[in-house]
C-alpha cells in the first residue's frame, strides 16, 4: 500500500485552483496546478478526470495546456458535480487524472486549412486545438473558426473570439447567436445556417465539429451538401465515462470505448460504429 | 390446460384480426419444456406461439409500464394475482382502463420455471420434482378481480392457515434479535434490483435508487447501503404491495421479501383498514397511504 | 501420475490455506458460490466439487462486487490522499470449472491489455492460482466447446484436477506457480498410474461460426424488439456472468473522511449510460438488451478476438423470464440479415 501512486490509473493527482475566469453565467474556466506546475501532458482534445473529491467525478475535454505551467478546463454547470465544482474558490483542491483518449488528428492535419465549428460549451475542446494551430501557426494554412451560441452572454473565451484570434494572420473567426439582441452587430441565426452562407471551400480543408448533437447532426448535413468528404470531418463523441481507461464498459458505441479510442473519430470512422451516437 | 391455450388463442385472434388491440400479452414456451415465458403477440400471425401451461408463473401487469406513454390498445392474460397488478396500475394512473381488454384466468396455481431450470441446471444438489410455486402456495385471490372476459372454473384459494404467522414470529423477537435476522439476511442481497424491475408496483419514472443527484442510497454491497435499500424499498411498499410474489421468486440469493412485505401488508391492515392492496378496482381508488385522513393514528411515530 | 486421494482433501486445504486464502465451492445457506475455507461451516455448508458448478462465479475473486480504491480526507480546502488500496493477499480458488477459467483469461485481457493495466486487478490477479476441476459430465445449459474453449484443459489453470471417482483426483501440474504448489504438498500425492474418466457429450448443439460477422449487419434489425419483450433488464445475467466486467466508480463521505470504491455495473441497467444533462443515449430497455447480446457476441469479438461468453450457461438458468443466449444465437443466424 503505498501514497498517491501515479502507476495507478485511476488514483487522482492532487492539483490547486489556480484561477477561475466566469465566461458565461454556466461556465467557468479552472487553471489547475500542482507544485511543479501541469500534473501531465496532454494533447488538443485528450480528456481528464476532475473530482471534487468528496462529491463525484467528471471527465472533461482539457481545454488548454499552457506550457509546463498549468492545465485550463471549461466546465458548464450541469449536474450535481458540476455545480458544485461552480462554487469552488482559488486555492481549492482537486484532484486530476489522465490524460485520456486519442485528441485530435494533430499531425494529419498538417498543411491542411482548418475549419472549425463550435456551438455552446463545444468550443471548450476546438479551443485546444484552435490554440494549438496558432502556437504552430507555419504548420496549418488558413483558419476559419465559425462559433454559435443562444445569446451573447452564452458565448465562451470572449476575449479570444473578439480580440486575440481576429489578430491571428490568415485567420477568421465567425460569431453568431440564436437570436437578435440590443447591441449585438454580428450574425444572427444557427450555426448550421451560417455555415451554409459562408460556404468555405472544402480544398484542401479538414472541418473539425463539437457542440451539442442536433447541431452536430445539422452541421454534417450541410458539409456533405458543400461536397466535403467524410475523411474531411471530424468531430468529438460524448458518452458517460468512469474509468476513462477503457475497463469499466459504459462509454461504448459498438466495439470502440469512447474513453480510449475516441472521443475524436472522423466521419468515415463513425459510419462504421452502430447509430448510437 | 391445451384447451386453455386454445381458448386463449382464440381470443387473442379475435381481438388483433378485428384490431380491437394492438398488443396481445401472453406467454409462449421458452427454450426447456419445464420454461415459459412472457410473450406479446403484436398480429393474428404471432398467435399460434401462445400457450397457457402450468409454467405461465410471471406477472405480465408489470410490464404494462411499456405501453404507458402510448396509445395502443393492449389486450392482457391475468391470473389472481396479476389482476391485482392491473388495479395497481390503474389506481397509480400509469394505464387507463379503456386501454385494457383483460382476459383473466382463474387460476389453479403455477410452477415457477425459474426453479425448474435451477433445478435442471446440474448447478443444485437437491433434483426432485418441486410441486407449485411457493407464491402459488401462500396466494389467496386466485380467481381476477378485474376482468373483461375470464375462463376456467372458479378456483379455491391453496392457502389456507394463518397467514401471518411468520410475520408475527418477527414481531416476537426482540429488538436486536430483530436487528441480529436481518443483518444476516440482508447481508447477502447482490444489490441487482431484480425485485423492484419485477415489481408492478415500482412503477415510477426515476427510482430514487437511480437518483445520482442527490444520491440517496449508495450502491456498495454493504450491510449499511443494503439495509437502506431494503427499507426504504419497505416504505415504497407499504399499502401498495399486491403479494404476487414476483420480487421473492425472482431474487437470485433468496432473500425473504415476501416477510418484509407481509408485515407491511399486516401493519397497514391494521392500522389503515382493513386494506388489502388491489383487490378491487374503484374509479379514482388510492390505497391508504396516499390518502391523509384526520383520524389516521400517529402514535408510532 | 500423480493422484490426490479424496481423503486427502481436507489435509490438502488446511495446508493451503496456511499461507493463503483459499477459495471453495459451497452451497451456503442459500447461495452457493465460491466461499473462502476459513467462513465455512462443515455443519452448514456443502461443498459442491461434485455439482457442475456454483451460481455465483469467482469473479468476485479477482473482481470483487465492491472494492475499496482509495481513501482520502478533506478540510476547508485542502485534499490529502491517505491510502491506496491495491490488494496483494495471495488466494487460490480451488475446483473451477473450464469456463470460469477461461473467463478469467477473458478478464485478464481486458484489465491488462490495450493501454492502460488496471492495478486494483493485477495485484489481485497476479497474486491467484486457480486449479482447475476437469468437467467430465457437461450440463444441459452447457456450451463452452462452441465458443472456443475445451471442458478439460486451459494454459492459464495453475493445477488441472480430472475426478476419478474412487481412485481419487488425477493431479496436473500446469503452469510454473502449479508446480511450485505441488512441490510443496507433494507428500499428500500419491503416484500411481489410472485411467482417465470417459467424458459425456454435450447436450446441446451450439455453434457460434458466423455470429459475430451476422450481428454486425443486424443493429437495426427489428427482431430486437420480440427478442427483448420478455426481459426486465433485471441484470441477474450480467452479475452472475463470469465474463461481465463493466463496474461504476462511487465515492462514501463521512465527516472530512472518505474513501471511493467501484462496484459492479451493469449495461442492464438505464443509469448506466444516463449522461450528467440526463440525455440517455440508450433510452429503451431495448436498447440495453441488444448492447448485452452484441457486446459478448459481436463488440468484444471485433475487439479482442473472442466473444465475451465462455457457455458456462448460468444466464440462462436464472434470467427469471426465460431469456437464452442460445437462442439468441440461433435466432439472429436465423434471419436474413437487414429487413
Ligand atoms: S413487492 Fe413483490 S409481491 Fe409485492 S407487488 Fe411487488 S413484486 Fe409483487
Ligand atoms: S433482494 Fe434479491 S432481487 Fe432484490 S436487489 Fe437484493 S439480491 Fe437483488
Ligand atoms: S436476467 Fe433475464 S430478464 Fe434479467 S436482465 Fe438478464 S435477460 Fe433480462
Ligand atoms: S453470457 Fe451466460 S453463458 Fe455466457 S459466460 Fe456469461 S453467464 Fe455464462
Ligand atoms: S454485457 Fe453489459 S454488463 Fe456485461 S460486460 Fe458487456 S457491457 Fe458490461
Ligand atoms: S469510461 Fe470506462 S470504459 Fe470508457
Amino acid at each position: 500500500m503505498h501514497k498517491n501512486s501515479s502507476e495507478n490509473p485511476l488514483v487522482p493527482q492532487i492539483v490547486e485552483v489556480v484561477k477561475i475566469i466566469d465566461e458565461t453565467p454556466d461556465v467557468k474556466t479552472f487553471y489547475v496546478r500542482d507544485e511543479s506546475g501541469v500534473p501531465f501532458n496532454v494533447m488538443p482534445g485528450q480528456l481528464a478526470m476532475v473530482s471534487m473529491l468528496p462529491i463525484g467525478e467528471g471527465m472533461f475535454s482539457v481545454s488548454w495546456q499552457e506550457e509546463q505551467d498549468h492545465l485550463e478546463f471549461a466546465i458548464k454547470s450541469v449536474g450535481l458535480m458540476t455545480s458544485e465544482i461552480h462554487r469552488i474558490e482559488v486555492g481549492q483542491k482537486l484532484g486530476v487524472r489522465g490524460p485520456y483518449g486519442n485528441g485530435f488528428p494533430v499531425e494529419k492535419c498538417k498543411g491542411k486549412d482548418m475549419l472549425f465549428i463550435g456551438g455552446g460549451i463545444g468550443l471548450a475542446p476546438l479551443r485546444s486545438f484552435i490554440k494549438y494551430c496558432f502556437k504552430h501557426r507555419e504548420d496549418y494554412g488558413k483558419i476559419q473558426i465559425i462559433y454559435g451560441s443562444r445569446s451573447y452572454a452564452d458565448l465562451c473565451f470572449k476575449e479570444e473570439l473578439f480580440e486575440l484570434w481576429p489578430r491571428e494572420k490568415d485567420s477568421e473567426t465567425f460569431v453568431t447567436i440564436d437570436k437578435p439582441e440590443e447591441g449585438w452587430e454580428g450574425n444572427v441565426g444557427f450555426v448550421p445556417a451560417y455555415l451554409e452562407q459562408l460556404n468555405p471551400d472544402p480544398a484542401n480543408k479538414i472541418a473539425v465539429i463539437c457542440g451539442p448533437p442536433i447541431m452536430i447532426k445539422f452541421v454534417l448535413q450541410s458539409l456533405e451538401k458543400m461536397g466535403y468528404q467524410d475523411e474531411q470531418i471530424i468531430t468529438t463523441l460524448e458518452m458517460r465515462m468512469k474509468c476513462g481507461i477503457g475497463k469499466c464498459g459504459r462509454c461504448n458505441i459498438g466495439s470502440e470505448y469512447i474513453c480510449l479510442d475516441g472521443p475524436v473519430f472522423d466521419l468515415a470512422q463513425l459510419r462504421q460504429l452502430p447509430p448510437e451516437w | 390446460m391445451k384447451d386453455m391455450t386454445d381458448q386463449v388463442k382464440e381470443i387473442a385472434t379475435k381481438l388483433l384480426e378485428s384490431g380491437q388491440v394492438d398488443v396481445f400479452m401472453a406467454w409462449e414456451k421458452g427454450d426447456a419444456p419445464h420454461q415459459s415465458k412472457p410473450f406479446f403477440a403484436r398480429n393474428v400471425a404471432d398467435v399460434e406461439k401462445i400457450i397457457f401451461d402450468e409454467y405461465c408463473i410471471h406477472n405480465l401487469s408489470t410490464y404494462l409500464t411499456r405501453f404507458r406513454d402510448g396509445k395502443e390498445k393492449i389486450a392482457i392474460v391475468v391470473k389472481g394475482c396479476d389482476s391485482r397488478g392491473v388495479v395497481r396500475m390503474l389506481e397509480d394512473h400509469q394505464m387507463k382502463r379503456d386501454r385494457l381488454h383483460i382476459i383473466g384466468i382463474n387460476c389453479p396455481g403455477m410452477k415457477d420455471p425459474l426453479e425448474a431450470m435451477k433445478q435442471h441446471s446440474g448447478f443444485e444438489r437437491e433434483t426432485g420434482e418441486k410441486g407449485l410455486a411457493i407464491k402459488c402456495l401462500q396466494c389467496m385471490q386466485p380467481n381476477p378481480v378485474i376482468y373483461d372476459e375470464s375462463l376456467g372454473e372458479i378456483q379455491e384459494p391453496h392457502f389456507k392457515g394463518e397467514r401471518f404467522t411468520e410475520v408475527k414470529a418477527l414481531e416476537a423477537m426482540s429488538s436486536e434479535e430483530r436487528y441480529q435476522f436481518f443483518s444476516e439476511v440482508l447481508s447477502t442481497c447482490i444489490r441487482c434490483y431484480a425485485c423492484r424491475q419485477v415489481c408492478v408496483a415500482c412503477n415510477c419514472r426515476t427510482c430514487i435508487f437511480d437518483e445520482a443527484k442527490p444520491q440517496w442510497v449508495g450502491r456498495e454491497t454493504s450491510v449499511g447501503d443494503n439495509f437502506m435499500y431494503h427499507i426504504v424499498r419497505a416504505f415504497h411498499m407499504a399499502g401498495r404491495c399486491i403479494e404476487c410474489g414476483e420480487c421473492e421468486r425472482v431474487c437470485p440469493v433468496n432473500i425473504p421479501l415476501m416477510l418484509i412485505n407481509r408485515k407491511l401488508i399486516k401493519d397497514v391492515d391494521h392500522y389503515f383498514g382493513p386494506y388489502d392492496a388491489g383487490m378491487a378496482y374503484v374509479e379514482g381508488g388510492k390505497p391508504p397511504l396516499s390518502l391523509y385522513k384526520i383520524d389516521d393514528p400517529d402514535d408510532f411515530i | 501420475m500423480k493422484i490426490l486421494k479424496k481423503n486427502q482433501l481436507d489435509t490438502l486445504w488446511e495446508r493451503l490455506a496456511r499461507n493463503a486464502e483459499l477459495y471453495l465451492p459451497t452451497q451456503k445457506g442459500d447461495q452457493s458460490g465460491f466461499f473462502s475455507y476459513k467462513t465455512l461451516k462443515p455443519e452448514k455448508d456443502t461443498l459442491m466439487l461434485d455439482a457442475l458448478n456454483v451460481y455465483l462465479s469467482p469473479k468476485n475473486i479477482v473482481l470483487p462486487q465492491t472494492e475499496m480504491m482509495y481513501s482520502f480526507t478533506h478540510q476547508g480546502q485542502e485534499i490529502n490522499l491517505e491510502e491506496v488500496y491495491e490488494d496483494p493477499t495471495p488466494r487460490i480458488i480451488f475446483g473451477l470449472r473450464s469456463c470460469d477459467v477461461k473467463s478469467i483469461d477473458r478478464l485478464d485481457t481486458v484489465f491488462f491489455t490495450r493501454g492502460f493495466v488496471d492495478e486494483y486487478y493485477r495485484s489481485r490477479r497476479e497474486n491467484t492460482l486457480l486449479i482447475l476441476n476437469a468437467c467430465y459430465h457437461p450440463g444441459p445449459n452447457c456450451f463452452c466447446e462452441a465458443m472456443g474453449l475445451s471442458p478439460r484443459e486451459s494454459e492459464s489453470a495453475d493445477i488441472i484436477l480430472h475426478d476419478a471417482g474412487e481412485e481419487g483426483y488425477i493431479w496436473v501440474a500446469n503452469t510454473e506457480k502449479g508446480r511450485e504448489l505441488t512441490g510443496n504438498i507433494e507428500d499428500i500425492l500419491e503416484e500411481k498410474e489410472i485411467s482417465y474418466p470417459q467424458p459425456r457429450p454435450f447436450t446441446r448443439e451450439v455453434d457460434y461460426t458466423g455470429v459475430a460477422e451476422k450481428l454486425k449487419d443486424m443493429f437495426s434489425h427489428p427482431i430486437w424488439h420480440p427478442l427483448s419483450d420478455p426481459c426486465i433488464n433485471c441484470g441477474i445475467c450480467t452479475y452472475v456472468c463470469p465474463n461481465c466486467y463493466c463496474f461504476d466508480i462511487q465515492v462514501k463521505t463521512r465527516g472530512e473522511e472518505g474513501y471511493r470504491y467501484r462496484c459492479w455495473d451493469s449495461c442492464m441497467y438505464g443509469e448506466y449510460t444516463m449522461m450528467a444533462g440526463g440525455h440517455n443515449p440508450r433510452e429503451t430497455g431495448m436498447e440495453r438488451f441488444r448492447n448485452r447480446f452484441l457486446h459478448k457476441l459481436e463488440f468484444f469479438t471485433e475487439r479482442y478476438g473472442e466473444p465475451l461468453c465462455t457457455g458456462c450457461g448460468r444466464c440462462i438458468a436464472v434470467c427469471p423470464t426465460g431469456i437464452n443466449i442460445i437462442e439468441i444465437m440461433e435466432k439472429a443466424k436465423g434471419v436474413e440479415p437487414s429487413a
